[in-house]
């Protein structure tokens, strides 16, 4: 199957087929049809889901004025930084979060965490970044980039079980890509970054700036 | 008794006033997203699961989910595609919990039948195996490829709804269709 059969049943019909391409498109696209007139159901919710959603909903706590207020102090809104700005806030976590850690060593291995010495005095600073994702769905999140090799081994937690789940990484100064790993099997893109990166196979990498702070 | 639904006087209520109003207290506005949003929740976890009764219980635990998470839904006017999301990925978790345990078979003979005419046997066997074919893929997979070929979404869309690039669809569709090339003699 080439590219140009797929791009046509992608709905490219612009793209020009040979007979034998035209042949093979039209048998996928009679086997799509048979998907589609095949498919279960027509659609329509049982006509008792509405009742059933509306009681489970009603049997939860109600909201008082204080959990509303909470609710809207701790609600998401995006905020635009520009990137001056973010790397200005960057350098002033690096400053006040690595400042304990410098003069310790990074594991050569790349294993050990920010805490962990090998005895060689460095200078190399590490920043403790905060990373956040929302799935409500998620029994397990955790985070990999090329600061961790693309390992999952920074679990990310949920504690109070609101679908947010967060966690502070140490990472070292410099422009990093970044995914989360939802539920130890899905590859899922920081709706929240700042900026993206194609990773060359079909699936987008987070940004992440870090500046030093020195 | 056939369920009744008491008539809600503000359907003219825009998405956005809705979420705003439930998240002033009143429960009851939260009936309207139930009722605008139900039915393409329930049409896609009934393509993904293939059973009406796993369907309609993803629905309702993605309705009830909704609202219990409403306040961090960022995009008010775009709540109907948040609450595909949610229902979408508990589709999918779905999807991957039951592929070590029920056979493709069994699920297929409760449903699929269910939409094919009884006096077209030959083709609902047909039918059959394609979608059994279908729960062969990846949960990913099987998602995009329902997506664009179900439902008949565009790329652009379904990248809106389910927040990942149109790149990364298109690469998850072709692989769907890659692997569902052995069925492809059916059709010739």
């Amino acid at each position: 199957m080439n590219d140009r059969i797929h791009r046509h049943l992608d709905g490219d019909r612009a793209v020009e087929l040979d007979a034998a391409e035209r042949s093979e498109a039209s048998a996928w696209d009679r086997m799509l049809d048979a998907f589609r007139s095949s498919a279960p159901g027509g659609g329509n919710a049982p006509p008792w889901l509405e009742q059933r959603v509306m009681a489970e909903i009603e049997a939860l706590p109600a909201d008082g004025p204080l959990r509303r207020a909470l609710a809207w102090l701790v609600r998401p809104a995006p905020i635009r930084v520009s990137p001056l700005a973010a790397g200005l806030v960057a350098a002033s976590i690096a400053l006040l979060v690595a400042l304990p850690y410098r003069g310790e060593a990074p594991d050569p291995g790349g294993s050990a965490g920010p805490s962990a010495s090998s005895g060689t005095p460095s200078e190399e600073t590490v920043v403790y970044v905060q990373f956040v994702l929302e799935a409500p769905e998620a029994v397990s999140v955790s985070v990999a980039g090329d600061f961790s090799d693309w390992e999952p081994s920074f679990a990310l937690v949920d504690p109070d079980g609101d679908g947010v789940w967060t966690g502070r990484v140490p990472v070292r100064p410099g422009v990093h890509a970044y995914m989360f790993l939802v539920d130890e099997a899905q590859w899922r893109t920081d709706p929240n970054a700042e900026r993206y990166r194609d990773d060359g196979f079909g699936n987008r990498n987070a940004l992440l700036a870090v500046a030093s702070g020195v | 008794m056939a369920p009744t639904s008491e008539p809600v006087n503000h359907a003219e209520r825009t998405d956005t006033q809705v979420v705003r109003d439930v998240l002033a207290g009143d429960r009851d506005a939260y009936r309207l997203l139930v009722r605008r949003y139900a039915d393409t929740l329930h049409a896609h976890a009934l393509r993904m699961t293939g059973s009406p009764d796993e369907a309609a219980d993803l629905v309702q635990r993605a309705l009830v989910q909704g609202y219990r998470k409403l306040a961090r839904c960022r995009e008010p006017e775009r709540v109907g595609a948040w609450l595909f999301r949610i229902a979408a990925n508990l589709c999918k978790d779905h999807v991957r919990s039951q592929k070590p345990d029920v056979p493709l078979t069994v699920v297929d003979g409760a449903l699929r039948s269910s939409a094919d005419p009884a006096s077209d046997a030959e083709g609902a066997e047909v039918r059959a195996r394609v979608w059994q074919a279908l729960d062969a893929l990846t949960p990913e997979q099987k998602e995009a490829f329902v997506l664009k070929h179900v439902e008949g979404r565009s790329y652009e869309e379904i990248a809106a709804v389910m927040d990942v690039s149109v790149a990364s669809l298109k690469m998850r569709v072709h692989r769907a269709r890659e692997a569902l090339r052995g069925l492809l003699e059916e059709y010739a």
